[in-house]
């Protein structure tokens, strides 16, 4: 235990000294685990706070850096195709910048469809259970998230440190860090607990009250 | 307890939240977590799988493209033209408009690359028209959920790019491959389309007028366009499949908001109204989008991209965990067992057949792709032939139940039950199976087109 504590002091001093060797040494070791448990604990919480003093950001968080991501994406491989047929040019990074962006626009991505319960499932059986029974799976499906987000923050942060420890720069560019899209990942899992845990707790009041409990339609496709 | 019987009783575990409607995404992370815990290997192998399958290259960005690419073209109305195209071609005929929906189904495949926004697109705008025309409702919803699986055998195609990529095979050769078959599919559900509404006297015949035809093939220019940029840019090599679908992307999105006020000032002509009694100019104009729209276009494309990437990234990691677990080695062993070439062959496709009525397409083919095609290889089954064949098969398991994806999104378009659509998706089905055998053993249906372009 006493270890234990001192692994997270580790952290923390690491941390505040921005030194991102350090924070990969110490989220390497078990105690990583337990350190993006609390990170996990207070930073739920406070998206969840933000979310509900802006609700703007709250409507549209995703769905802003979802279309940024999807038009640069687009706007650099078509202006670049374009350039190599008329100028014979081509910006070195046009290759490599496009799969970051589409790294960041994916797990944003999921995040969203978490919050709009649209993941591919299965939906048959759950919707022919009585509703003491839909909402046990729901409380399984706010488990399994949990527990999985706590799997993919810690793991994708000790990338990320990893990847800011040993300067890992974009292909084709001078200064551009690869860690900052790495970053996304932890932050957008980060901010899909805080998804499931919005929806969890409007399954509990809509169970309570006895009203109806949603589930999400596979692939929304209304227009 | 022994690491079999714990796998064993994990994979029971991952199997009955399936069931219980646990997110797919999440039912393989379960599996992945606890094997893992079982074998005792580390979990960073997953931070760093989700994230390395994005970053490691550029061909799987090709896929948010082409789904992008699909929902341009069906706001802007270029797929609502090419429905008014194929019908204006199939009308005369009984059962011509669902025999339309279905030919629309290829032309719209031949620009996006998904199946599911193939159904969406081609559902949401032939089914109210099929059932204002005398179709049986059901028989509407299960043309457009059957239609939808050309979505990914017509190039481009979303699963080819990912079989490429996993595969490590061109995926322009892919697409090439899938030309044939595809047309074959669709032929071979208009086909079962003509019988089952002759039979049932389903639908209004319109005349066949070259005027008609030669009008809404000029009002499809922009599709036309689209489907010829693809085709070449990828056929001569001028373009990567990815860079194809960021032009394609581009092209669609710019013409779009560039429509908007040309179709505007035009007349506006309603898309209800008869293509016949509108003038050139408004055959010329689609309806387009503004800036202001541009962002829900996007977005549902974003939705779809964030349901699908996670899939092939999560599946990644399952594969990489079955391969450490030697279940390639015994399947190989199994299939290989079976025989010469035509046994290994049908032992892979039921193999297909059987996981696609459970497995979403991604993760059947991300699991199984890398399990079989090296046996069929060394059977002397050619790559490409085999890709086509394993991805027909795929392609037949979005309209099996239990989990038949386009019957899902056919039923949410249409509001029609998911159980009351599987009856009518019956014939489809056996024309499709008709189309996977021909396919198998025909290998030059897959090959010829490469052989004629010398590669």
């Amino acid at each position: 235990m006493a270890e234990l504590f001192t692994d997270l002091s580790d952290l923390f001093a690491a941390v505040l000294a921005n030194d991102a060797w350090m924070m990969n040494e110490a989220l390497s070791k078990p105690s990583g685990y337990l350190a993006c448990i609390i990170l996990m604990a207070l930073g739920v919480p406070l998206l969840l706070g933000i979310f509900k003093l802006v609700p703007l950001l709250d409507r549209n968080l995703e769905r802003w850096i979802i279309i940024a991501s999807y038009l640069v994406i687009t706007a650099i491989i078509f202006v670049e195709v374009i350039r190599r047929f008329v100028f014979q040019v081509q910006v070195p990074w046009s290759t490599t910048l496009p799969p970051y962006l589409f790294l960041v626009m994916t797990w944003f991505g999921a995040a969203y469809n978490a919050k709009l319960r649209s993941h591919l499932s299965f939906d048959e059986v759950r919707m022919m259970l009585p509703p003491s029974g839909r909402f046990a799976c729901m409380v399984l499906d706010a488990v399994l998230w949990l527990g999985l987000s706590l799997v993919v923050v810690t793991t994708t942060l000790r990338q990320t440190t990893n990847s800011a420890s040993n300067f890992q720069i974009l292909l084709g560019t001078d200064n551009v860090m690869q860690w900052w899209f790495y970053a996304a990942v932890p932050l957008s899992w980060l901010v899909l607990s805080a998804r499931v845990v919005e929806n969890f707790i409007e399954d509990l009041r809509a169970y309570r009250s006895g009203s109806e409990l949603q589930i999400g339609a596979p692939l929304q496709t209304k227009e | 307890m022994d690491q079999g019987t714990a796998i064993f009783l994990i994979s029971l575990l991952a199997t009955a939240i399936f069931v219980l409607g646990v997110p797919i995404f999440l039912v393989i992370a379960v599996w992945i977590v606890g094997v893992s815990v079982v074998l005792d290997l580390t979990f960073d192998n997953i931070g760093v799988a989700l994230s390395d399958v994005f970053t490691d290259g550029f061909a799987l960005l090709a896929m948010p493209l082409f789904i992008l690419t699909g929902d341009l073209i069906n706001r802007s109305g270029i797929a609502r033209r090419l429905s008014d195209f194929a019908y204006s071609c199939l009308g005369w005929l009984r059962g011509g408009l669902a025999m339309a929906s279905l030919g629309a189904c290829g032309l719209f495949a031949a620009i996006s690359g998904s199946n599911s926004a193939t159904t969406a697109t081609i559902g949401s705008i032939m089914h109210p028209e099929m059932v204002k025309g005398g179709y049986e409702p059901r028989f509407a919803a299960a043309t457009a959920a059957a239609g939808g699986t050309v979505g990914i055998i017509i190039p481009p195609s979303i699963i080819f790019i990912v079989y490429g990529f996993i595969m490590n095979l061109p995926i322009s050769d892919l697409f090439i491959g899938g030309l044939i078959p595809g047309a074959m599919m669709v032929v071979a559900m208009q086909l079962v389309c003509w019988i089952v509404s002759k039979r049932n006297g389903w639908g209004h015949l319109i005349r066949l007028e070259a005027r008609r035809v030669m009008k809404t093939a000029l009002g499809a220019w922009l599709g036309f366009f689209a489907i010829g940029l693809v085709l070449w840019g990828i056929y001569t090599g001028k373009f990567s499949p990815t860079e194809a679908a960021g032009v394609t992307a581009g092209f669609c999105l710019i013409m779009g908001l560039v429509m908007l006020p040309l179709y505007r000032y035009f007349g506006g002509a309603t898309e209800d109204s008869d293509p016949a009694q509108r003038s050139v100019g408004e055959m010329l104009m689609v309806k387009g989008f503004s800036f202001k729209e541009l962002p829900d276009v996007v977005m549902r494309s974003g939705q779809i991209a964030g349901i699908l990437a996670p899939l092939i990234a999560i599946s990644v990691v399952m594969q990489q965990i079955l391969s450490l677990l030697g279940a390639q080695a015994t399947l190989q062993g199994f299939v290989a067992s079976m025989g010469g070439y035509y046994a290994v062959l049908a032992t892979a496709m039921v193999m297909v057949l059987i996981a696609g009525t459970v497995l979403e397409s991604l993760p059947n083919t991300i699991i199984l792709a890398p399990i079989l095609a090296p046996i069929a290889h060394s059977m002397g089954v050619d790559p490409i032939h085999f890709a086509v064949v394993f991805l027909i098969g795929d392609a037949i398991g979005f309209i099996t139940p239990p989990y038949g994806l386009n019957l899902y999104v056919a039923s949410s378009v249409t509001q029609i039950p998911y159980f009351q659509l599987l009856r009518y998706t019956l014939p489809y089905l056996a024309s499709l199976l008709a189309v996977w055998v021909i396919v198998a053993l025909v290998p030059q249906l897959s090959t010829v087109l490469l052989s004629y372009i010398g590669r």
